[in-house]
């Protein structure tokens, strides 16, 4: 219902026209539109069936996705293959019991050995350094 | 008569050993290249292409072809083994990976590789009979017609999704409005892009499948804990015979359904899969085992992708017009060794014509050969440690994503994507009709302004044409045996016993 307001409100700022000349707005209007009755009847059922326990785990979720963005961020202001390194020491911090920096510095270099390949054999336009 | 001495002079063509190189250079570098997570079969020729410039014209054109559905079958293995698919390989990822969880990837992957082979090779017998005349049916759909297949495509999605049909139908219309961010084609208007410029293009597939399945997958795998060990050592490869016969109508059902969808312009092909899917969830003997890693949710599917990749030529090559991305960059190098597709490239160029034709059963027999003992190199990948393994599928992800645009920007789009496909996964909402909604999103609104532009409005164009009102009656039969079956069960379950 969420996603199905915040796309139908924001359409609604788009011109709408008429069905012989839909505007912008009208598709994604109509379609929001379904998907909020579908949310509503999604709401009313749930208040017919037993609930249940979610388990969500935001450590590891956040990790990995800072691991992401991390890549992204260095690749960008500094080069790729310190990325590669940031986000091989950083997601290897969710899920595991054990840290190791000399797996994650061999993991590194093999990653960079294939980004390097990448480069330089497929013609990949890769920012390495 | 005259369709065997053609295919005889393609088979003289295709079995050259230049064009045989070619095409078995074509299958295993597309295979190799199309199994790094989020290059499909679109970005796999893209980056080969320039191989093929200094390749006299038959063999470049056999050898892309052959980049294509290695490119693809490349695809349905990471898909299987990784849940990291892309187009051509979302359902495969449904009963592929569960079949991965119960250690079957062996099984799996040597099922996608002969049911693909049982697709291609149907699809060329059609391809050779009716190419000219499967050519001019795209002519016969119309803007109300396409729409209602595009809604049948959805409706498909009630049996393809693991939950209840209402969250499939949700995720389906989510897709179709993340399908919407970007510049509307009509206006202008930059649409839902909350003033970033590098949105004006609109979402990629890539940042969604490998956020919604590839980031997500991790993430589950690392939440729980156990190094994730499906092989166990012993590869089971071939199936036993009773397998093998469950593999058959199943890939047979699935080459007659992608045969036909493939030849229609735009979704064909990803419909195509999901088409098969459902159809044998219906009918299937072992329907009930659908959904949780049964042979023949692979089989079916990966005939149908194959079948319609093979008839995604028949418009190309018999009338000239591309249907598909991946068709329009197979024109582009058409175009450039001088060959213009289209009517009269049958008549012009026999021997080109028919030696592509025949070179793709060729190149699936390439295929075949290839991958069956491939399948223990890439059951391999089980034995790296989980926490070696995951850092390596995230660089492959982040690499996949930014080659598409060279934009790093695309990278914070596949983390939003990873996290809300991780929110899905916890919801056990299913992320596949959500890809369905966002690749066929944008078509189905186009097709749908054109119909009502050209019906002033009026809606009853979609029932007044044949082809959308039969569509639609069918959906509509559809549902109402949907809401019956809902309430005699409802029925039978309060019902004294």
């Amino acid at each position: 219902m969420a996603i199905s307001l915040a796309f139908g409100l924001q359409s609604l700022r788009y011109s709408i026209g008429q069905f012989s000349r839909a505007g912008p707005g009208l598709f994604p209007l109509l379609v929001s539109s379904l998907l909020f009755l579908i949310g509503l009847i999604s709401v009313v059922r749930s208040r017919f069936v037993e609930h249940v326990h979610l388990a969500f785990n935001m450590k590891n979720i956040a990790i990995i996705l800072a691991s992401l963005c991390g890549f992204a961020v260095i690749s960008e202001y500094l080069n790729m293959i310190a990325g590669i390194a940031f986000m091989v020491f950083c997601a290897s911090f969710a899920g595991t019991s054990s840290y190791s920096v000399v797996r994650n510095l061999k993991i590194a270099a093999g990653l960079i050995a294939v980004a390097l390949a990448f480069q330089k054999l497929l013609g990949f336009n890769l920012p390495l350094y | 008569m005259d369709v065997l001495h053609n295919l005889a002079l393609g088979f003289a063509v295709a079995l050259t050993w230049q064009n045989l190189m070619y095409c078995a250079i074509g299958c295993t570098v597309g295979t190799l290249v199309g199994l790094l997570p989020g290059l499909g079969p679109l970005a796999t020729i893209s980056i080969l292409l320039p191989l093929t410039y200094s390749i006299p014209t038959g063999g470049a054109l056999i050898m892309l072809a052959g980049i294509y559905y290695g490119a693809q079958y490349g695809d349905s293995v990471s898909a299987i083994t990784m849940k990291i698919p892309h187009a051509s390989s979302i359902v495969a990822c449904i009963d592929g990976y569960q079949m991965t969880l119960k250690g079957q990837t062996g099984l799996a992957l040597f099922t996608a590789g002969v049911s693909s082979f049982i697709g291609g090779t149907v699809a060329i017998v059609v391809l050779s009979f009716f190419a000219p005349m499967l050519g001019e049916v795209a002519f016969l759909f119309g803007p109300a017609d396409y729409c209602a297949l595009m809604l049948v495509g959805f409706v498909c999605v009630s049996f393809v999704t693991t939950g209840s049909l209402l969250n499939g139908m949700a995720m389906c219309l989510i897709g179709v409005l993340l399908g919407q961010i970007g510049t509307d084609v009509n206006s202008g208007t930059p649409r839902f892009t909350m003033d970033f410029p590098f949105l004006a293009e609109g979402v990629g597939l890539v940042s969604i499948a490998l956020g919604c399945f590839g980031i997500a997958e991790i993430t589950k795998n690392l939440d729980n804990k156990d190094e994730r060990t499906p092989f166990n050592g012993k590869i089971k490869l071939m199936p036993t015979w009773a397998q093998f016969k469950r593999i058959i109508p199943s890939a047979l059902r699935g080459s007659v359904i992608g045969s036909f969808l493939g030849i229609l312009p735009g979704g064909g092909p990803v419909i195509a899969q999901f088409a098969a899917y459902a159809v044998d969830k219906k009918v299937s003997k072992y329907k009930h085992e659908i959904g949780s890693g049964a042979i023949e949710g692979v089989a079916g599917q990966a005939a149908a992708d194959e079948a319609a990749a093979r008839t995604s030529f028949i418009p190309l090559m018999s009338i000239g017009i591309p249907e598909n991305a991946v068709m329009a960059l197979m024109m582009a190098a058409f175009i450039i060794k001088g060959i213009q597709p289209g009517p009269n490239m049958i008549a012009g160029h026999p021997d080109l014509f028919w030696g592509l034709v025949a070179s793709m059963w060729v190149g699936n027999c390439f295929l075949l050969i290839l991958n069956v003992p491939l399948v223990r190199y890439w059951l391999s990948v089980f034995k790296i440690p989980y926490s070696v393994l995951f850092p390596s599928i995230l660089f492959f992800c982040c690499i996949g994503t930014f080659s598409v645009n060279n934009n790093l920007n695309d990278i914070f789009v596949t983390a939003v994507f990873g996290f809300l496909g991780y929110v899905f996964l916890r919801l056990e909402l299913d992320a596949a009709p959500l890809m369905l909604g966002f690749i066929l999103g944008p078509m189905l609104e186009e097709n749908f302004r054109r119909a009502l532009l050209l019906n002033r409005g009026q809606f009853t164009a979609f029932f007044t044409r044949p082809i959308s009102g039969t569509l639609l009656g069918l959906i509509g039969i559809f549902i109402a045996w949907q809401v019956v079956a809902f309430f005699l069960q409802a029925r039978n379950r309060t019902a004294p016993a």
